[in-house]
């Protein structure tokens, strides 16, 4: 196999530079991730919904609110020409329901994974390298928020939420929050056990030894030795966040003004007896767009594990 | 030596426990005032009267004691709390005990869950095994790839897809509920089948949903343990390849399982809301999802004990256990 390695010409003009390509950590993995398949189609997935959130209102024949056959007495047909996905009880178009649904989806998503990995890769870098009391009472926070029943108190939150804040887009903006400051306690975890790892690192002894400032040893040295972790959590915690979300709006706790898949599958699950579209395809996105970001995961973790030789 | 070990694991539980209790008492503080903030019950339940009264509203506030200062609500709670005394519904069966419909709805969701997380586990480990024995096989490409589908697939989801492949389709299983309605409906006009026959469907869901990440998890794990240089060792010093992989590798890939099992205790309570709502089931976490909604706090107040206590007291469990069976931990 040809190694693009180390230089491009080995000639025997030793005045022409030779320059080194391709054999940082980021080429080795981006090269490893081409290779896995799985890992591709995952990416592909997450873009075409990414795709379908940003050209939504061109992709959808209806607009969000409109209940194109509620007039016509078309409520509740089956998929068809006219109505790809079918329609609800109210004369949706399903699959324009879908497609708006999968930028709610993709916000959650990101947003939740950006709020809880923040927390977790704060706590995760200050307790793991600071140690002594901070780190105590850091994980002493940290197993607090890990043991306190998730969805039980998402769902008491989020009603005082609902009950407080304005719905809207709004509404959706405090469902993020709240998941993502109940997701981050077990990432905080992972990350202080590895950055407890790379702490013992010769490197870091060097750093010390040459005088760097704490504050330059953690950025710098070792924030980039932990960050192939941290974009993998992230990756599988914006998979999850996206199955919490469907999971609290289908109990008939999420921002009843938004369409999101959650959504629609809590109106779908009276009329599942007369009308299963109303159900099967969004829950379809959910499924497809959680198993991207798995895939994706999966195939960065591969991919950036240092320990893997090529 | 024996007697250290146990000194020192007596010292750590109490540790927890010191630990536990305020804690406990900090979610329980959280909720309560969360709830309160979340609005007012005696509204909800008022709103459809076009008669009621402001004052008939403040009576009906005196009478269940949310006319007073919160602290001192939730020192009324904690006493009565302490006198094993949960209250009474708001709106749920007409006012009965917390405790009696705890005691009613709990059994039922712990028939389930227990259920399919025993299935689950009896599935999921002997199939990760040999799953992992036979790495790249077309067994284990298929079961891979199942198990990362079942992680992925909403349980609810799941579950709407059995009711109308099931029961809607081809109408083998009830769509939902723990038992027929009509006594004439069950099934050789037994109870027992009857209530039988009305699990089989959450409890395939929910167990396909729970052995899916702990195949996926038993797999890497004994992956991970067969590169070990101790089996190699193992191997080499003749054992039969059986005991190599069923005595030695299988007690260390099982650590980080039951790590899993016992934090999933802790969460499966929790988690019950979910499948119950998709199956009208019967259980506990139909009711917290009915009080929160209703914003009936006993009932809200009484389900979060519960599932605390239970909660709590699956992590512990976990720990010990975990520093048992894993001597590494031991050494620390």
């Amino acid at each position: 196999m040809k190694r693009k390695g180390l230089t491009k010409t080995m000639s025997p003009n030793t005045n022409e530079k030779k320059r080194a390509i391709g054999v940082s950590q980021w080429n080795i993995a981006w090269r490893r991730f081409r290779k896995n398949k799985a890992a591709l189609a995952g990416a592909f997935i997450i873009g075409f919904v990414i795709f379908l959130g940003i050209f939504d209102a061109l992709i959808a024949p209806y607009s969000p609110n409109e209940s194109p056959g509620f007039y016509v007495g078309e409520t509740r047909v089956p998929p068809s020409l006219k109505y790809l996905f079918g329609t609800d009880a109210v004369g949706h178009d399903v699959f324009s329901q879908v497609v708006y649904g999968a930028r709610s989806a993709l916000f959650v998503g990101f947003g939740a994974a950006a709020i809880a990995m923040s927390l977790a890769v704060l706590v995760g870098l200050v307790s793991g390298y600071y140690g002594g009391i901070i780190d105590n009472v850091l994980m002493r926070i940290t197993e607090i928020f890990l043991v306190i029943p998730f969805l039980l108190i998402l769902l008491v939150f989020l009603k005082v939420i609902t009950a407080v804040a304005p719905s809207g887009v709004g509404g959706l903006s405090m469902v993020t929050l709240m998941i993502g400051i109940f997701s981050w306690a077990g990432n905080a975890r992972i990350i202080r056990g590895e950055v407890l790892r790379v702490k013992e690192s010769e490197f870091i002894e060097a750093s010390k030894s040459l005088g760097a400032t704490t504050r330059r040893i953690v950025f710098k040295h070792v924030f980039p030795n932990v960050l192939h972790l941290v974009i993998v959590l992230t990756t599988l915690m914006i998979a999850n966040a996206i199955l919490t979300e469907a999971a609290v709006s289908f109990l008939g706790f999420g921002d009843a003004n938004s369409i999101t898949w959650g959504q629609l599958l809590q109106r779908a699950n009276e009329a599942v007896k007369e009308a299963w579209w109303e159900g099967v395809f969004p829950g379809l996105f959910i499924t497809l767009l959680v198993l991207g970001f798995n895939l994706l995961g999966n195939g960065l973790r591969d991919a950036l594990d240092p320990r893997l030789r090529e | 030596m024996e007697s250290c070990q146990n000194l020192s694991m007596i010292r750590y539980i109490v540790r927890r426990l010191l630990y536990l209790v305020p804690l406990f008492f900090g979610i329980l503080i959280i909720v309560f005032v969360a709830s309160r903030i979340a609005g007012d019950p005696i509204a909800l339940m008022t709103h459809q009267n076009p008669h009621i009264t402001a004052e008939a509203r403040l009576r009906l506030a005196e009478y269940y004691g949310l006319d007073k200062p919160i602290y001192e609500q939730f020192f009324i709670f904690v006493w009565q709390l302490f006198q094993g005394n949960l209250g009474n519904s708001y709106a749920i069966r007409g006012g009965t005990a917390v405790s009696t419909l705890i005691s009613d709805y709990a059994l039922l969701t712990f028939e389930l869950q227990l259920s399919a997380l025993i299935l689950s586990l009896l599935i999921a480990i002997p199939v990760g095994i040999i799953s992992a024995k036979r790495q790249y096989s077309k067994l284990d490409v298929t079961v891979t790839t199942t198990s990362l589908l079942g992680t992925c697939i909403p349980v609810f989801y799941m579950g709407i897809i059995a009711i109308i492949i099931f029961s809607f389709f081809l109408g083998w299983f009830p769509a939902g509920g723990a038992n027929s309605i009509l006594v004439e409906r069950y099934p050789f006009g037994s109870h027992l089948i009857d209530s039988l026959w009305h699990m089989i469907l959450p409890t395939a869901v929910l167990t396909f949903a729970i052995l899916a990440p702990v195949v996926l998890l038993v797999r890497s794990s004994m992956l991970e343990v067969l590169r070990q240089d101790y089996i190699l060792a193992a191997r080499a010093s003749g054992l039969s390849e059986r005991t190599v992989v069923y005595k030695h590798a299988l007690r260390n890939a099982l650590i980080p399982v039951v790590t899993y099992v016992g934090l999933f205790f802790g969460g499966m309570l929790a988690g019950a809301p979910i499948t119950e709502k998709v199956f009208n089931w019967p259980g506990v976490g139909r009711l917290f999802v009915e009080a929160t909604t209703k914003l009936d706090f006993p009932v809200i107040m009484g389900v979060t004990v519960f599932i605390t206590i239970m909660t709590l007291i699956a992590n512990l469990v976990t720990d010990i256990t975990y520093g048992y069976i894993d001597p590494r931990i031991r050494l620390e």
